[in-house]
């Protein structure tokens, strides 16, 4: 059976096809605003492209994300947390816990082996928006995302760390101070790491050892290193991380049916 | 109806409960009334029993403007704000504040002027100060009416004297608001009062009983309606008790015969607190994937004794402080058949979670639940005390628990409702359900 996963999140949206548990193609677009539905359409067209199929090989189209509801083709949506649990599980077998950090949402589950979720958290409103603050950090400073996801966090200072307006006041205030771009950059970074493991310390299921990092900032490897420094501990990171939403959607919506 | 297991049918005594709603409503209306700021609580209803003395809680009246009209309330909140209440203050008591400030209600008629106020003690934060922002706004009489409370081991001797300077406190509030206000208290309706709302307590229990049962007969958002129910000089005590009497025998009935209060009941849910008051509207969103909600720790856990073992039995009001059948010849003795039982009662749930912090493991397993909600408060956040704890508590006995963040009552600057709902999505899918509707 063919089976499609879409996972339209705030910024971008991935796009997989799934045969017999082996994705075949994927697809991505950016977001965009008004034109999510297109765009929702184009990243999956892209996955069936590069699947080599068309829309009517596919048995069942799942989405999720924050605009899950515009993938109008879809045949279901699941919540993220759902389909990030699945995925970890479909990458990992012996994953305890997911975490996903996003351009707008940070979501951590404890992974059980009765039920698939033993507990979950979604951040609240101090913790939203922490890739979108990155981003807008990044224009500012007149940096592409490449460049801000290779910053040096190790001796970077700390800027405020519960909101990310604050955070903001702060890295201007470095601006005004002549701090350099990369620097104001790594603080950043560094608070939003702090910021997103308050979300996974708000577990209280153990979260085992095996504990498998998804979202949009798993493509960033200052975040990956700030936030094992503030948390100590390693992360397990899918090598299709950015398209694990849309694996997991496609895996778990099929399960359920 | 898509998904649905169980047979149900509307409850035949809504007509009877809108009645003596709208009857209420009507007695608290006219410009011939004293009105006063205060708790006028379902035990003691005293205030029914003055001619024209009526209660204004802060609570309907701030969460209902929170309801009813947002864009009054977030006015009425600045208008507190600016004055120096921190959002720390229970929601509902910032928009009724706000809106005393602000000199009138949503509709653009004057705000109710209180013309005394007596506030109570809890350990939430902010009932006491009740009272203190009426006193700031205006002068004003003040009489206090206090719990007794006390978290230490059970003292017969201590706590007879709280009893005696609780009973006091509301003797002498009721003598001397018939002095400062020339209106006498009607001793015979309080004695009807007494008797009948005491044995509606007997029935809230049973009735609590008869909501163990699968599928439940009635949720806590259909209690939610009734505990508000309130009598007026047309619609008396007696209407009251006669409304209860009914739904309780209905209840019953639905028992024996399974008849569902949600058809589709397949997973069934505590809290340990209700939502903010104007969001009781999440109970519904449940209910499309089956879930009901049974009650909570505030809701419930007055009506059933349950031992340390775990095994309960329902819970007499009036027993063993009293015989149900006493004759009340004195204001004292009403007064102290109201109050005696629930002093000794455990409807101070908030202490349940220094001294018996499992009951509500132990009303998961009473009440048949799957798993339970649990609300953190930014505001009334006495409210949260030990609630990640309970939470744990109920995992390690594999309950499902979801916590969220919000404000209290009546507030919606905290409560994020769409966030809220997404987490209702998701705790409901991670437990393999899907809406109805889908």
């Amino acid at each position: 059976m063919i089976i499609a996963g879409i996972d339209m999140g705030v910024q971008n949206t991935r796009a997989v096809i799934i045969k017999d548990n082996v994705v075949i193609g994927r697809g991505a677009a950016p977001t965009g605003g008004i034109d999510r539905p297109e765009m929702a359409m184009k990243a999956y067209e892209d996955a069936l492209s590069a699947a080599g199929i068309a829309a009517g090989d596919v048995s069942k189209v799942y989405a999720t994300g924050k605009g899950k509801f515009d993938v109008a083709f879809a045949d279901a949506v699941l919540t993220e947390t759902v389909a990030a649990a699945r995925a970890a599980r479909f990458y990992f077998p012996e994953a305890t816990a997911v975490f996903s950090v996003g351009a707008d949402e940070t979501l951590a589950a404890a992974l059980g082996r009765e039920r698939l979720i033993s507990e979950f958290v979604l951040n609240q409103k101090c913790s939203a928006g922490l890739g979108i603050f990155i981003t807008y950090l990044a224009r500012r400073l007149g940096m592409t995302m490449a460049q801000a996801a290779a910053v040096d966090v190790a001796d970077a200072c700390a800027v405020n760390d519960g909101c990310v307006v604050f955070a903001e006041l702060d890295a201007l205030s470095m601006m005004n101070s002549g701090e350099d771009a990369d620097a104001i950059m790594a603080a950043a970074i560094k608070a939003v790491a702090v910021r997103a493991a308050t979300v996974l310390c708000d577990l209280t299921a153990p979260v085992g050892d095996k504990v498998v990092l998804v979202g949009g900032f798993t493509q960033s490897p200052a975040f990956l290193k700030a936030l094992s420094s503030c948390m100590g501990r390693e992360f397990l990171v899918p090598d299709d991380a950015e398209f694990c939403g849309a694996v997991g959607a496609a895996l778990a919506g099929a399960e359920a049916e | 109806m898509k998904g649905q297991i169980w047979e149900t049918r509307p409850l035949e005594c809504w007509n009877l409960a809108k009645e003596i709603r709208r009857s209420y409503d009507g007695a608290i209306a006219g410009k011939d009334k004293v009105l006063g700021q205060g708790m006028s609580s379902f035990t003691l209803d005293w205030a029914s029993a003055f001619p024209a003395i009526r209660v204004v809680e802060d609570n309907p009246v701030g969460a209902m403007m929170a309801a009813q009209d947002e864009p009054f309330a977030r006015k009425a909140r600045l208008a507190s704000e600016v004055r120096g209440w921190g959002r720390e203050i229970c929601g509902y008591h910032n928009n009724c504040w706000g809106a005393q400030f602000l000199g009138h209600t949503s509709d653009g008629n004057p705000f109710p002027e209180r013309e005394f106020t007596v506030p109570f003690p809890c350990v939430c934060d902010s009932h006491i100060k009740r009272g203190q922002q009426c006193r700031d706004y205006k002068p004003i009489a003040r009489w206090t009416n206090d719990f007794t409370m006390y978290i230490g081991e059970r003292d017969e001797k201590r706590e007879e004297a709280m009893l005696d300077h609780r009973n006091y406190n509301t003797l002498k509030m009721l003598n001397e608001m018939e002095i400062v206000f020339g209106q006498k208290l009607d001793d015979e309706m309080i004695y009807d009062m007494a008797k009948s709302y005491t044995n509606i307590g007997d029935i809230r229990s049973e009735i609590a009983y008869y909501m163990t049962f699968k599928p439940t007969p009635l949720t806590v958002k259909d209690m939610y309606s009734f505990f508000q129910l309130r009598p007026s000089p047309k619609m008396g005590p007696d209407v009251l008790a006669k409304f209860w009497e009914s739904l309780r025998d209905e209840v019953k009935w639905r028992v024996e015969n399974k008849i569902a209060a949600v058809g589709t009941e397949r997973f069934r849910w505590l809290e340990a607190h209700p939502p903010p008051w104007h969001y009781l509207k999440y109970y519904r969103y449940m209910e499309q994937y089956g879930a009901v909600c049974l009650g909570s720790q505030y809701a419930n856990l007055r009506e059933l004794l349950i031992e340390p073992d775990g095994s309960y039995e329902v819970r007499s009001y009036t027993e063993p402080a009293f015989s149900a059948d006493m004759e009340l010849t004195t204001r004292e003795d009403a007064v102290r058949f109201m109050t005696t039982p629930d002093a000794r009662s455990p409807r101070h749930w908030k202490i349940e979670e220094y001294i018996e912090p499992y009951k509500l493991n132990d009303m998961m397993k009473i009440y048949n639940c799957d798993g339970a909600l649990l609300g953190l408060w930014r505001a009334g956040v006495g409210c949260t005390l030990t609630r990640k704890e309970q939470a744990i508590r109920l995992r390690e006995e594999g309950y499902s628990v979801m916590v969220y963040e919000g404000s209290q009552p009546g507030d919606r600057v905290d409560l994020d409702e769409k966030r809220l709902l997404e987490q209702l999505d998701t705790w409901m899918e991670s437990l393999g359900f899907r809406k109805f509707e889908d």
